[in-house]
C-alpha cells in the first residue's frame, strides 16, 4: 500500500503531530499536566529513536515526492527532535516555577516540531511553506505565553508581525520561482534554472525569507526582543530546534534547488555571513541581559553556519550539519542554566551583574554553565570547537580565506562576552545574599546529560562526522535527490 | 462556458440599477428638512453620550477567527465531495483525518469556553 | 452545462419580476397570517381583503423623509441597504423552476449561491456600523457573529447534498432527487438547513440583530424612508429565496415525490406548468413556515443562539457529512 509506505517514511512527524492533537484534547477535557507532559516526552523520544534509525537507512521520496526521508532529512529530524525533547525536559520545572505551565505549551511545542519535521524533509516549495508556517505560528503563540507581562506581549507581537512580513517575501519568491520554472519540486526547479531576472528575483526573495527565519543580519532585528520576552526554556527551543530546522531547509534548498552556476548565491551568502558574524559578536559584547547576550550570540552562530553554506562544498554542508547538532546541545544547556537562575526569587537573574558569586553557591550549576559557555566559545575539548574547526577547514579548502579569517577573529571577540558571566560568577563577591532553590532531579540530570554530550562529541566526534560526510559522497547531488 | 455567466452579469446590473433607483426615488419624492436634533443618533430620547465606536466584547473577534478556520474546511469539502467517488479509499481517509483534526480544534474551543457567551462562564468574563 | 438560450432570458425576467412581487406578497401574507394566528383581522381596508396594502406601504415609505445621521458615514450608510437587496436578487439566476426552466446552468451553482448568500452579512454589518449609533452597532455586530456562525452548518448541510448529486450544478442537484428527495436520504441535514436558513434571514427565533426590546431597531435604528424599506424588502426576499433553496436542496425542487417512478411522459407545456406549480407550491409552503414560526416561537437569548450554532449544529453537521460520505462511498463501490 502506498499510503502505508508514505506514512512510514514520515513516521516521526506523524507520531509527533498525533501526540499534539491528543494533548490538545486531553487539555480540553481536564487540567492534567502530568499525562500531557508524559505523552509529549514519550512521543518526542519515539520520534527521535525512529529518526536516528532512519539516518542509517535508505534514502527516498514519499507523498508523491513532497518529502524525502533518510540522509540529511533524517539527521535534520534527529536534531530537531533532540532539541525539542531536551527543551521539554527542562521546561516543566521552569514553567511551573514561574506559574505559566499550560497544557497548550506542550501541544504547541509538538505541533511546531511536526512542522519542523516537515520542513527538514521538504522536497517541494509548498512543503517548505507549510512547514515554516506550522512552526512559526506555534512559535508566535509560545513567544507570548507570559500573557500578563508587557515584555511577553511585545515579543509575541513583534515576532508575529515581522514573521508574517517575511513569510510574504518567502511566498512571493516561491511564486516567482514557479513562474520561472513551472514547477514547485526542488529538483525540477534546479533543472529549469536559468539566469533570467525572474528566477534570480525569486531565489533572492526566497533567501530573504530564510535569512529572516535563521536571523541573519540584516534580518535579525526581532531576535533579541523575542528571545528576551519568551520564557527561557521556550527561547532555548526557538534558538535551537527552529533554527536548526530553518538551516537544514536552507541547506536543502541551496544544495538541491539553486545551482551555483546560474545564481551566484555564494557571494550573497558570503556577505551576509560576514555581516552576521561581525554584527552579532559586536553587539553581544555590550549586552548586560544574559538572554539578550545569548540572542546576539545565536545571531553570531548563524553567521558561522552561513560560512559553511557559502563554502558550498560537500565538506561545508556536512560541517554545517555537525555544527547544528553541536549548537543545539550547548545552547539548550546554556539556556537551561539561565532558566534555573532566572526563576529564583529576589533578584533579576537575567542581568549579568547579578551573577556575582553564584558559582560557589550552587557549584553544579556554575560548572555546567561554564561547560556550555566554553563550548559556545569554541574551546577544545568541547563540541563547539569541533564544529567551528570543521566549518573553518571547509571554508579554507573551498578557498574562502577571508571568510575563514573573519570567522576566527569573530570567535576571538566572542570570548569576551562568553567569559564575562563566568568572571562574575567566580571572581567577584556577592553584594546581596539570595537563597537559591534547589533544582529538580529531571532538570539537573537533563543538564548533566547535555554537558556530558558536549564533552563526548567534543572528543569522539569521528563517527558522527564520518556519517555526515557519507551523506555527501562523490555523487552527493544525486544522492540528495534520491534517484 | 463563460456565456453561461452572462445572465448573471445582466442580473447583477439590473439588481444594482434597481437598488439605486429605489434609493433615488425616495430622495426625490420625500421631503428633506433636516435639523440638528433629527440628525442626532437615536438614544431613547436622551442626548447622545459619546461615540458609538466603543470597545466591545472580545467574543466577537474569537467567533470571527474560529469562523475563518471552519469556513476554509467547508470550502475544501466542496470540490472533494464532487469528485471523491472517482478515487480510492485514500481520498476518503484523508478527508476524514482532515475534518477530525479540525474537530479537535472545535472541541478545544468549546471546552476552553471561547464560544461561551454566558455571563461568568466564558473565557474572558 | 446547457447553453444559454432566449428562454433563459425570459425565465430570468419573469423570475426577477415574481421575486419582487413575492416580497410584497410575503409582507401581506405575514400580516394576514399573524392576524390569523392572533385571532384578529389584519390589514383589510386597502383593496379587496387588504391586498393592496403592500403598495400603500411602499408609497408611504417613498414619501417619507430620508434622514442620514449627521455623525455617521454617509456613503456607507447609503450603500449598506443596497447590499441585501442585491444579494437576494442575485440568487434567482441559478435556481431551476422546472425542467429546462432556469436562467443559466453554471457548474459552480452551489458555490455561487453560498458566496452570494454570505455577502448579505456585509449590508447589515456596514449599516449598523455606519449609523454611528450604539443600538445600530450592537445590532450589526450581533448580525455579523450570528450569520457567520450559521454559515458553517449551512455549508456542511449543503455539502452533504452534493455527495448525492456529485456535481455543484443546481440542475444535477435537483435531478438527483427525482426519486428520492434529499429530505428522506438526509433528514438531519434538512433540519439543519432549515434552521440555518432562518438564522441567515435573521428571522425569529433568530432575529437578535433587530431585537426591539433590547436594541430599538437594531441595525436599522437610524434608517428611514426607502433605505429602511430596502432592508425590509430584502428580509422578505430572503424569506422567499430561503424557501426556494430549502425546496431545491432537500424537497426535490420541481419534482413530485418519487416522480421518477410513476410520473408519465408529458408534453413540454404541460410538464412546464406542472413543474412550476409544484415548485411554487413548495416555496409557498416554506414561506408560510417562516411566518408560522415567527408568530409561534419566542426569540432566543444571544448566548443560546451561539451555543446552538457552534456546540450543537456544527458538530452534528460535521458528523452527518462524514457519515454520509462513508456510506455513499461504500454504496457506490460495493453495493450499487
Amino acid at each position: 500500500m502506498d499510503y502505508l509506505h508514505d506514512i512510514n517514511a514520515f513516521l516521526p512527524g506523524v507520531i509527533v503531530a498525533l501526540a499534539g492533537l491528543v494533548t490538545i484534547t486531553i487539555d480540553a477535557y481536564k487540567n492534567d499536566h502530568g499525562s500531557i507532559y508524559g505523552l509529549t516526552v514519550f512521543s518526542l523520544l519515539a520520534g527521535l529513536i525512529l529518526s536516528v534509525m532512519d539516518m542509517f537507512g535508505p534514502v527516498g521520496e514519499a507523498f508523491t515526492g513532497m518529502i524525502t526521508y533518510g540522509g540529511v532529512s533524517a539527521f535534520g529530524s534527529s536534531v530537531v527532535l533532540f532539541g525539542a525533547l531536551f527543551c521539554v525536559l527542562i521546561s516543566r520545572e521552569y514553567l511551573s516555577a514561574i506559574d505559566h505551565e499550560y497544557g497548550e505549551v506542550y501541544s504547541l511545542l509538538l505541533i511546531a516540531t511536526a512542522g519542523m519535521l516537515g520542513l527538514v524533509s521538504a522536497n517541494n516549495l509548498i512543503m517548505i511553506f507549510i512547514g515554516i508556517e506550522t512552526m512559526s505560528i506555534c512559535l508566535y503563540v509560545l513567544a507570548g505565553i507570559i500573557k500578563g507581562q508587557k515584555i511577553g506581549a511585545e515579543a509575541s507581537l513583534k515576532y508575529f508581525l515581522l514573521g508574517a512580513f517575511s513569510t510574504g517575501f518567502l511566498l512571493y519568491g516561491m511564486a516567482l520561482l514557479y513562474g520561472a520554472t513551472g514547477s514547485l519540486y526542488l529538483t525540477e526547479i534546479a533543472e529549469g534554472a536559468s539566469s533570467d531576472l525572474l528566477f534570480i528575483a525569486g531565489a533572492a526573495l526566497l533567501l530573504v525569507g530564510f535569512f529572516f527565519k535563521v536571523s541573519a543580519v540584516p534580518f535579525h532585528m526581532w531576535t533579541p526582543d523575542v528571545y528576551q520576552g519568551t520564557p527561557t526554556t521556550i527561547t532555548a527551543y526557538m534558538a535551537t530546534a527552529s533554527k536548526s530546522a530553518a538551516f537544514v531547509a536552507l541547506l536543502i534548498v541551496l544544495s538541491k534547488m539553486i545551482p551555483a552556476e546560474t545564481a551566484n548565491w555564494a557571494g550573497v551568502i558570503e556577505v551576509i555571513a560576514i555581516l552576521t558574524m561581525v554584527m552579532g559578536n559586536l553587539i553581544a559584547i555590550v549586552q548586560d541581559n544574559i538572554k539578550r547576550m545569548l540572542a546576539y550570540s545565536s545571531i553570531a552562530h548563524a553567521g558561522y553556519l552561513l560560512v559553511g553554506l557559502a563554502a558550498g562544498t560537500p565538506e561545508g554542508y556536512s560541517a554545517v550539519l555537525f555544527y547544528l547538532f553541536a549548537y543545539t546541545i550547548m545552547n539548550i544547556g546554556a539556556f537551561g542554566v539561565v532558566a534555573y537562575y532566572e526563576r529564583q526569587q529576589g533578584l533579576d537573574f537575567t542581568d549579568i551583574n547579578n551573577y556575582v558569586g553564584l558559582g560557589f553557591k550552587k557549584p553544579l550549576m556554575g560548572v555546567l554553565l561554564s561547560f556550555f559557555l566554553f563550548s559556545l566559545v569554541g574551546i577544545p575539548p568541547f563540541v563547539g570547537f569541533v564544529g567551528k574547526y570543521l566549518i573553518f577547514a571547509a571554508a579554507i579548502n573551498a578557498g574562502y580565506i577571508a571568510l575563514a579569517v573573519i570567522l576566527a577573529l569573530a570567535s576571538a571577540a566572542s570570548v569576551y562576552y562568553y567569559l564575562r558571566p563566568m568572571v562574575y560568577m567566580y571572581f567577584k563577591d556577592p553584594h546581596k545574599d539570595v537563597p537559591l532553590v534547589r533544582s529538580g532531579i529531571v532538570f539537573r540530570s537533563t543538564l548533566v546529560v547535555l554537558a556530558a554530550l558536549t564533552l563526548y562529541f567534543g572528543i569522539a566526534f569521528g563517527d558522527l562526522h564520518n556519517l555526515l560526510s557519507s551523506f555527501y559522497t562523490a555523487d552527493w547531488v544525486t544522492h540528495l535527490v534520491g534517484q | 462556458m463563460f456565456e453561461n455567466y452572462l445572465p448573471i452579469a445582466i442580473l447583477a446590473g439590473v439588481a444594482v440599477v434597481l437598488a439605486i433607483l429605489l434609493m433615488t426615488l425616495s430622495r426625490v419624492l420625500g421631503p428633506y428638512r433636516p435639523n440638528k436634533t433629527k440628525l442626532d443618533p437615536y438614544e431613547s430620547g436622551m442626548d447622545p453620550v459619546g461615540d458609538a465606536a466603543n470597545r466591545y466584547s472580545i467574543s466577537f473577534y474569537l467567533v470571527a477567527i474560529a469562523f475563518i478556520v471552519f469556513d476554509v474546511e467547508v470550502v475544501f469539502v466542496y470540490p472533494w465531495a464532487v469528485s471523491y467517488l472517482d478515487f480510492g479509499p485514500g481520498t476518503l481517509v484523508s478527508m476524514i483525518i482532515f475534518i477530525l483534526e479540525l474537530y479537535v480544534g472545535l472541541i478545544y474551543l468549546i471546552k476552553k469556553g471561547a464560544l461561551d457567551w454566558d455571563l461568568k462562564k466564558g473565557m474572558f468574563n | 452545462m446547457e447553453p444559454v438560450t432566449t428562454t433563459s432570458y425570459i425565465v430570468l425576467g419573469i423570475a426577477l419580476f415574481m421575486l419582487l412581487n413575492s416580497a410584497a406578497l410575503a409582507v401581506y401574507a405575514e400580516r394576514r397570517v399573524a392576524a390569523f394566528i392572533q385571532n384578529r383581522w389584519g390589514p383589510n381596508r386597502v383593496g379587496p381583503y387588504g391586498l393592496f396594502q403592500p403598495i400603500a406601504d411602499v408609497v408611504k415609505l417613498l414619501l417619507k423623509e430620508d434622514v442620514t445621521p449627521a455623525r455617521g458615514f454617509k456613503t456607507i450608510h447609503a450603500i449598506a441597504p443596497m447590499i441585501p437587496v442585491f444579494t437576494a436578487l442575485m440568487t434567482v439566476a441559478v435556481i431551476p423552476f422546472g425542467d429546462g426552466l432556469y436562467a443559466t446552468d453554471i457548474n459552480s451553482g452551489v458555490l455561487y449561491i453560498l458566496a452570494i448568500n454570505s455577502l448579505g452579512v456585509y449590508g447589515i454589518t456596514l449599516g449598523g456600523w455606519a449609523s454611528n449609533s450604539k443600538y445600530s452597532l450592537l445590532g450589526g455586530l450581533r448580525a455579523a457573529a450570528q450569520m457567520i456562525s450559521y454559515e458553517l452548518p449551512m455549508g456542511l448541510a449543503v455539502a452533504s447534498c452534493i455527495l448525492f448529486a456529485g456535481s455543484l450544478s443546481f440542475i444535477d442537484v435537483v435531478n438527483s432527487q427525482e426519486v428520492w428527495w434529499n429530505v428522506i436520504r438526509n433528514p438531519i441535514a434538512a433540519v439543519i438547513f432549515i434552521v440555518t436558513a432562518f438564522a441567515e434571514a435573521n428571522r425569529t427565533p433568530f432575529d437578535l440583530p433587530e431585537a426591539e426590546h433590547e436594541l430599538v431597531g437594531g441595525y436599522h435604528t437610524e434608517y428611514s424612508s426607502m433605505k429602511f424599506g430596502m432592508f425590509f424588502l430584502a428580509e422578505y426576499m430572503h424569506v422567499v429565496v430561503g424557501s426556494m433553496l430549502i425546496t431545491t436542496f432537500f424537497f426535490g425542487g420541481y419534482h413530485l415525490p418519487f416522480a421518477g417512478l410513476w410520473l408519465p411522459e408529458m408534453g413540454v407545456t404541460a410538464k412546464a406548468i406542472l413543474d412550476v406549480s409544484v415548485f411554487v407550491l413548495k416555496t409557498v409552503f416554506f414561506a408560510f413556515l417562516f411566518i408560522w414560526v415567527r408568530w409561534t416561537i419566542p426569540r432566543f437569548k444571544y448566548n443560546q443562539v451561539m451555543k446552538l450554532g457552534w456546540k450543537r449544529l456544527l458538530p452534528i453537521s460535521i458528523f452527518n457529512f462524514l457519515g454520509l460520505a462513508v456510506i455513499v462511498y461504500f454504496w457506490h463501490h460495493y453495493i450499487a
